[in-house]
C-alpha cells in the first residue's frame, strides 16, 4: 500500500514560553516492508537548533529547540510511505518453554536483552503471568501461545477511550478489563515478559476505513500502538491485541522501544507557558496499491 | 613546640620506650594479617618509626592536639550530610593516627587501581558505544539493561577519544591475608576526596611536627593534575575553557564537599538552575547574561541530569543537556550514564572482562561473586545462603547481608531468589585485616577493621594526544574509616588520614597551585550566577530579620525579668508581645501574666513557624550553605554555630543571653562579610537584602510606637524602639532623658547619618542599586531606582513639614504619610529586586 501520512501536533500555552527543548519521534522507520520517502518537516515558530540522531533502538529522533518567546508550538511531519506484507510467521514446532531456552545470534542477543526486562511503564508481575499462563499450556508452541493470548485480550477487554490515561498502571487495566491500544500493548508486553519473551512496544499508525457510504474524514485517524515479540527460530512477530490480529500492510511503524516512554511522539521541557492545550491530528491517506509517481 | 626547618631526629630514650609500651599495652590483634605487627609479633619498621615520633610529643600534648583536631573538624563544618536536611552534625571523629602504607605496598595498589580504571573505562565505552561485549554474550545483558541502571538516551554520547571515565573512587580493604582487594568502584559522584583533603589539612595543622617533614606523599599535586585534565577536556572548545562543578544542591549528600572542592579547584559551583542550554551549548546564567560552559565536573546522579531525555520529573537537571553532549559542545566528567559501572551484575564478570577487553589478568581482585541466573550459581547460592551477601539488580535496592536476617526473612529471601534468580548476584563477604586506631579516652591503640576510598583521575595526556593510551593517576592518599567491607563511611564514627610513605621527606605544597599556563587576571563581575546573587540577597534578608526579632525578644525578656511577679505590669511588654504577633494578655493575675508572657517568649525561640528564631537561624544557614564558596572561612565558622545557644536556652535568663549572643554573632558575620568579601554584585545584593529588611522592620516599629500604641503605652513604646535599635545611648546623648516624638522621628526616620534611620537606609540602598548592572546597559533609571527616588523625596518632604510644625498630633500624621510611602516603596523595591534577578 502507498500512503501519505500527515501527523500534526500543536500546543497552545496560556502564557509565554521563553525556551523549549523538544524531542520528536515522528519520523517513520525504514524497514524491509516499509519504505519511506524523505519526510517534510514543518515546525513553527522558527527553530534555532534542529538536529537528527538515531537512538539505541534504531528510531530516528529529531531534536529541536525554540529559543524566542512563543505562545504556541506546531510540528507537522508529512511522509509518503510504501508498505508491504510482513514475512509470514514460522512455527518452530517446539513446546514454548524449550524455545525460550534456545540461544540466539549476536545482534538478536542485544536487541532482545533491551526489551526483556522491566521498563519504566511495564513492570512484570505475578498477576500478569497468571493472566497469560492459560494461553501457554506446556505442550503449546510459542507461536500458538502468543496468538491465543492476543485473541484473549481482544475478546476479554473492552476498548474504552475515556477510561485510562498515559499514567494508568497496567494492573488497573488488567483488573478493570478496559483501556485503549496503548494499554493493551503494555498489558500484553507485561504478560509476555513475565513468561520470559522479549517484547517491544511499537508506536505507529493504522489506516482506518470510513463507515460504508461515508467519505473519509481528513485528520480523524489516530496514532496506534501494538507490539512485537521475539520468537526464537522465527524472529520478531508483530501482534495487535486491540484488533486481535497480526499487523499487516495497513500498520505503519513509527518507532519502537521498551514501552511508550521510549517512543513518545513528542516530548518537551519548557520554561514558562502555564497551562497548555494540545491538539493532535493524524491523517493516513491511501494513495493506491502500487508505486506510482505522485 | 619547635617550628625549625631541620627535623629533630627522633631519639629513642627510655621515657619514649615506656610511653610507647603504654600506647601499645592493650593492642591485641585478631587472627590474620595485622597492619601494626608482623606474623612474629614484631612491630613493623615503618610503624615503629612513626609511633616513636608520635609518643615523643608527650601524653598531655597529644590529648590537647586530639581535642584541637575535633574542634577544627567541627568548625570547618564540612559535614557529611545525611538524607535529613535538618541534621547538620557530623558524628565523625578524626583519628590522629594515619594509616601508613609503605612505598612498596603503594606501588602495588597504584598499579591495581590504574588497571581497574582502564577496565572500567573500557566497559563504560563498550556498553554505551560499540556494545561488543554485550553482543558476544560476555555479560547477562538482560540484567544489565535493568531500568534505573541503564539509560537508552546515553547510547552514543560518550566522547570519541576513548577516555570517557575521568574521575573514579575505589573502595578497598586489606584482607586478612594482607592482600589489597577491591570492594566496589564508584563512578557516579565519588564523595570523599574533599574529606581526605580536609582531614590532611586539619591533622597537619594540629600535629605540625609530625606532618611538616614527614616522608609522606602530598595530595595537592594530584588534585592539580585532576584540574589539568578537566581543562584539557575542554581544550577543544577554547583556549581558556570554562570548567564548573555541578552539584545537586544544598540538600544533597556531600554538598559541602562539593563547595569545598569547587573552592579548592577554583571553579564555580553551580546547580542545575544556574545552567541553561541554548543553541545546543551549555551556558551559565549570570547577572551579566549568559557565559558558555565547556566542562562540567558532575556531582549529580545520572537520572536527574536532563528532564528531557532522562527522568522527566527531575527539577535538578538541565533540559537539553544530553543534546549539548551529543553535539560535542560540552564535556561532562564523568559522562552521564557512568552509574552503569556500579551495577551489581558486573561484579562476577570483572576478571573475565579484564581479560577480554584489556587482554590482561586482573591484578587487584575483588570479592568472589557469581550470578544466580546460571544454574550452578543458583545452586551454590542456595547452599551457602546464610553466609552470603546478595545484591538485587533492581533499581534502588541495597545489599542484603543474609547473616543479619531472621530465619523468616531468610526464607522469604530464598523464595525471591528462586522466583527470579536472574535478578540476583551473590557474593562471599570479605574480611578485613586489623589496623591500629587511637583510643582517645584511654590513650592507647586498639585494633580495628578499616575501609578505604582512593581516588584516580584521567591523565591529561590521554585527552591531549587524542585516541590512544588511556592512563590514570592515583591520588596518594584517601579517606579511611572504621567499618566492615561494604559499610559506608556515612555510617562510621571514626575516620582516618592515609599516609603513603615516601623514601624521603616531601616538600609541603601550597593549596594554591603553581600556575602551569599564563593566567588571565580576573575580577568578580557580572559573571556571578543569578542563583548565587539570589541566595546572597536572602542571606542578607534573613540575617537582618533574625537580628531584628532577636532584639525584640531580648527586650521582652529584659522587661519580663525586671518586673517582679507581683508588681504592676510594664505596658511596653504588652506592646512588644503584640509586635511579635501574640495577642494581648488580658488576665489580671500577675503570676498568670508572668507565666503567659514567658510562654509566649519561649515559643518565640522554639516555634517552628516561619518567624521562630530557630527557623530564621536555619534559613540564614541554608542560604549561606548555598553560597558557601562566596563566604570567608571565618564568617562560615560563625554561621555554622549560629543559633546553637538558642536551642539550649530553657529559662528567661538563658533566653535573653541566647538572643544577645545571636545578635553579636550576626553582627560579626556581616562585619566579616563587609570586611573580607570582595564587594562584587553578590555582596551588593546581600547588602540590599539587609537594608530592605531593616527598613521594613524599623517602619513597623515606628508605626507601632507613634501611631498604633494606646496613649498609655506610647512612651514605653518609644523607649522600647530605641532599645530595640540600640539607639538608646545616642538619643540620651542628644536629648538627655526627655522623650519627645519629634526627636525620635529625627533620629530614626530622617537622620541620614544614623545607620538605624530610614534616611540612611534609603541612601545606602540607592548607592547599591546605582552600582548594579542594568539590563541591556540602558541609561534610563530602573524601576527600583525610580521607586527609591520617590520614597526618598516623600521622606524628605515629611522631614521639612515636621521641622516647621510643633504639634505632636500632626507629626504622627506626617510620619504616617512618609512611613506609608516609604513602606510602599520598600515593598515594591523588594519585589523588583526579585524581578531584576530573573
Amino acid at each position: 500500500m502507498i500512503y501519505r501520512l500527515r501527523h500534526t501536533t500543536r500546543y497552545e500555552y496560556a502564557s509565554m514560553v521563553t525556551l523549549c527543548h523538544s524531542e520528536a519521534r515522528m519520523l517513520p522507520r525504514q524497514l524491509p516492508w516499509q519504505h519511506c520517502d524523505e519526510s517534510e518537516i514543518t515546525i513553527f515558530p522558527i527553530t534555532v537548533s534542529r538536529c537528527m540522531h538515531t537512538d539505541v533502538f534504531g528510531n530516528r529522533v529529531l531534536y529541536f529547540s525554540l529559543e524566542e518567546p512563543h505562545q504556541s508550538l506546531g510540528i507537522t511531519i508529512d511522509t509518503r510511505i510504501r508498505t508491504s506484507a510482513r514475512p509470514a510467521p514460522v512455527d518452530n514446532g517446539r513446546p514454548w518453554r524449550s524455545s525460550l531456552a534456545l540461544s540466539v545470534g549476536c545482534q538478536e542477543r542485544l536487541d532482545t536483552a533491551m526489551v526483556s526486562v522491566d521498563s519504566p511503564l511495564v513492570v512484570s508481575s505475578d498477576s500478569l503471568r497468571d493472566y497469560a499462563l492459560p494461553s501457554f499450556p506446556e505442550h503449546r508452541t510459542a507461536l500458538e501461545g502468543v496468538l491465543d493470548l492476543n485473541q484473549r485480550i481482544f475478546n476479554e477487554f473492552s476498548y474504552d477511550p475515556g477510561y485510562t490515561t498515559v499514567a494508568t498502571p497496567i494492573d488497573d487495566v488488567l483488573l478493570n478489563r478496559r483501556g485503549v491500544c496503548q494499554d493493551f500493548a503494555h498489558l500484553m508486553i507485561g504478560c509476555l515478559r513475565s513468561l520470559g519473551f522479549p517484547t517491544r512496544y511499537i508506536s505507529g499508525y493504522l489506516e482506518t476505513l470510513p463507515p460504508p457510504g461515508q467519505p473519509r474524514l481528513i485528520g480523524a485517524d489516530a496514532s496506534h500502538a501494538w507490539l512485537a515479540v521475539y520468537l526464537p527460530e522465527s524472529g520478531w512477530l508483530e501482534l495487535d491485541p486491540t484488533n486481535g490480529s497480526l499487523s499487516g500492510e495497513k500498520h505503519i511503524i513509527n518507532a519502537w522501544g521498551r514501552d511508550y516512554a521510549d517512543v513518545a511522539p513528542l516530548k518537551g521541557v519548557m520554561s514558562g507557558g502555564g497551562s497548555q492545550h494540545l491538539t493532535v491530528s493524524v491523517d493516513v491517506e491511501p494513495l493506491g496499491e502500487t508505486s506510482s509517481p505522485p | 613546640m619547635t617550628l625549625g626547618m631541620t627535623p629533630t631526629p627522633f631519639v629513642s630514650t627510655k621515657e619514649h620506650d615506656a610511653n610507647l609500651a603504654k600506647l601499645l599495652r592493650g593492642y591485641t590483634p585478631a587472627q590474620g594479617f595485622d597492619a601494626l605487627y608482623d606474623a612474629c609479633g614484631q612491630l613493623r619498621p615503618h610503624w615503629h618509626e612513626f609511633l616513636h615520633g608520635f609518643v615523643a610529643q608527650g601524653e598531655e600534648s597529644i590529648r590537647q592536639r586530639v581535642n584541637e583536631v575535633q574542634r577544627l573538624l567541627h568548625e570547618n563544618g564540612l559535614t557529611f550530610k545525611g538524607r535529613d536536611a535538618h541534621s547538620t552534625a557530623r558524628h565523625w571523629s578524626l583519628d590522629p593516627l594515619p594509616l601508613l602504607v609503605t612505598n612498596g605496598e603503594w606501588a602495588e595498589i597504584e598499579q591495581g587501581i590504574q588497571q581497574w580504571a582502564r577496565l572500567l573505562n573500557a566497559v563504560l565505552c563498550d556498553v554505551y558505544g560499540e556494545q561488543k561485549v554485550l553482543r558476544e554474550g560476555w555479560l547477562p545483558t538482560g540484567a544489565l539493561f535493568q531500568h534505573g541502571w541503564w539509560w537508552p538516551a546515553c547510547h552514543g554520547t560518550l566522547p570519541d577519544h576513548g577516555a570517557a571515565l575521568s574521575t573514579l573512587g575505589m573502595d578497598l580493604i586489606c584482607d586478612t591475608y594482607g592482600q589489597w582487594r577491591v570492594v566496589t568502584p564508584r563512578t557516579q559522584s565519588p564523595l570523599g576526596a574533599g574529606y581526605a583533603l580536609e582531614n590532611r589539612i586539619v591533622l597537619a595543622r594540629s600535629f605540625p611536627r609530625l606532618y611538616r617533614d614527614a616522608p609522606l606523599r602530598r595530595l595537592a599535586g594530584a588534585l592539580a593534575e585532576g584540574h589539568q585534565t578537566l581543562r584539557a577536556l575542554g581544550a577543544g572548545h577554547r583556549e581558556h575553557p570554562n570548567v564548573v562543578l555541578l552539584t545537586a544542591g544544598p540538600h544533597s549528600d556531600g554538598y559541602l564537599e562539593h563547595a569545598y572542592l569547587a573552592s579548592y579547584l577554583n571553579i564555580p559551583l553551580v546547580e542545575g538552575q544556574d545552567l541553561v542550554v541554548r543553541e545546543q551549548r551549555v551556558w551559565i546564567r549570570t547577572l551579566g547574561g549568559l557565559t558558555p560552559v565547556d566542562v562540567i565536573l558532575r556531582r549529580m546522579s545520572d537520572a536527574w541530569c536532563d528532564p528531557l531525555e532522562l527522568r522527566a520529573d527531575s527539577i535538578l537537571g538541565v533540559a537539553g543537556l544530553m543534546q549539548a553532549v551529543r553535539s560535542g559542545q560540552v564535556h561532562i566528567a564523568n559522562p552521564i550514564g557512568s552509574s552503569i559501572i556500579e551495577h551489581p551484575i558486573l561484579k562476577p564478570f570483572w576478571p573475565r572482562l579484564c581479560q577480554t577487553l584489556l587482554g590482561e589478568s586482573l591484578l587487584m581482585k575483588c570479592a568472589e561473586s557469581w550470578w544466580c541466573g546460571e544454574p550452578e550459581g543458583l545452586e551454590r547460592t542456595l547452599q551457602e545462603l546464610p553466609q552470603l551477601v546478595l545484591y538485587p539488580c533492581t533499581e534502588g535496592a541495597g545489599a542484603i547481608h543474609a547473616a543479619a536476617l531472621s530465619d523468616l526473612d531468610l526464607e522469604s529471601l530464598k523464595a525471591s531468589v528462586l522466583e527470579r534468580p536472574d535478578k540476583y548476584v551473590a557474593e562471599r563477604p570479605m574480611a578485613s585485616a586489623t589496623a591500629p586506631v587511637f583510643d582517645m579516652e584511654h590513650q592507647q591503640l586498639v585494633p580495628e577493621r578499616l575501609s578505604l576510598r582512593l581516588f584516580a583521575s584521567l591523565d591529561s595526556s590521554s585527552v591531549e594526544h587524542g585516541a590512544g593510551e588511556v592512563s590514570y593517576n592515583v591520588m596518594p592518599g584517601g579517606l579511611v574509616w572504621v567499618g566492615e567491607p561494604g559499610q559506608s563511611a556515612f555510617q562510621s564514627s571514626v575516620v582516618k588520614d592515609l599516609w603513603v610513605l615516601a623514601d624521603q621527606p616531601q616538600p609541603h605544597v601550597s593549596p594554591l597551585r603553581q600556575a602551569s599556563a599564563p593566567l588571565v587576571v580576573t575580577r568578580d563581575g557580572v559573571d556571578l550566577p543569578s542563583r548565587v546573587a539570589d541566595s546572597l540577597f536572602w542571606f542578607g534578608r534573613y540575617g537582618e530579620r533574625l537580628d531584628n526579632r532577636a532584639r525584640l525578644v531580648r527586650e521582652a525578656f529584659v522587661r519580663l525579668l525586671e518586673q517582679d511577679q507581683a508588681s504592676v505590669v510594664d505596658p511596653s511588654l504588652n506592646s512588644l508581645l503584640r509586635i511579635l504577633g501574640h495577642g494581648s494578655i488580658t488576665t489580671s493575675d500577675p503570676a498568670a501574666r508572668f507565666g503567659q508572657s514567658r510562654g509566649c517568649l519561649k515559643d518565640e525561640i522554639e516555634a517552628t513557624g516561619p518567624a521562630g528564631l530557630m527557623t530564621l537561624a536555619a534559613a540564614v544557614k541554608r542560604n549561606a550553605q548555598a553560597v558557601r564558596d562566596h563566604l570567608g572561612d571565618d564568617a562560615w565558622r560563625l554561621i555554622s554555630n549560629l543559633g546553637n545557644e538558642l536551642a539550649e536556652s530553657h529559662s528567661a535568663m538563658s533566653g535573653r543571653r541566647a538572643c544577645e549572643r545571636t545578635i553579636t554573632e550576626l553582627a560579626a558575620v556581616f562585619g566579616l562579610c563587609n570586611e573580607t568579601m570582595p564587594h562584587h554584585y553578590g555582596w551588593r545584593l546581600m547588602d540590599i537584602g539587609r537594608f530592605l529588611e531593616r527598613c521594613q522592620n524599623s517602619l513597623t516599629l515606628l508605626s507601632n510606637a507613634l501611631i498604633d500604641s494606646p496613649a498609655d503605652e506610647s512612651a514605653g513604646a518609644g523607649e522600647m524602639m530605641l532599645a530595640a535599635t540600640d539607639n538608646f545611648t545616642a538619643y540620651r546623648r542628644r536629648y538627655r532623658s526627655e522623650l519627645h516624638p519629634n526627636a525620635l522621628l529625627d533620629l530614626l526616620l530622617f537622620d541620614e547619618g544614623n545607620p538605624r534611620s530610614i534616611g540612611y537606609m534609603f541612601k545606602r540602598l540607592k548607592r547599591q542599586l546605582d552600582r548594579l548592572p542594568q539590563p541591556n546597559s540602558s541609561s534610563y533609571r530602573s524601576e527600583e531606582q525610580r521607586l527609591l527616588i520617590l520614597a526618598s523625596s516623600r521622606l524628605q518632604l515629611a522631614a521639612c513639614r515636621c521641622s516647621r510644625s510643633c504639634r505632636i498630633a500632626r507629626f504622627s500624621r506626617e510620619q504616617t504619610g512618609a512611613g506609608d510611602s516609604a513602606g510602599r516603596a520598600v515593598g515594591t523595591v523588594g519585589s523588583l529586586i526579585g524581578c531584576h534577578q530573573q
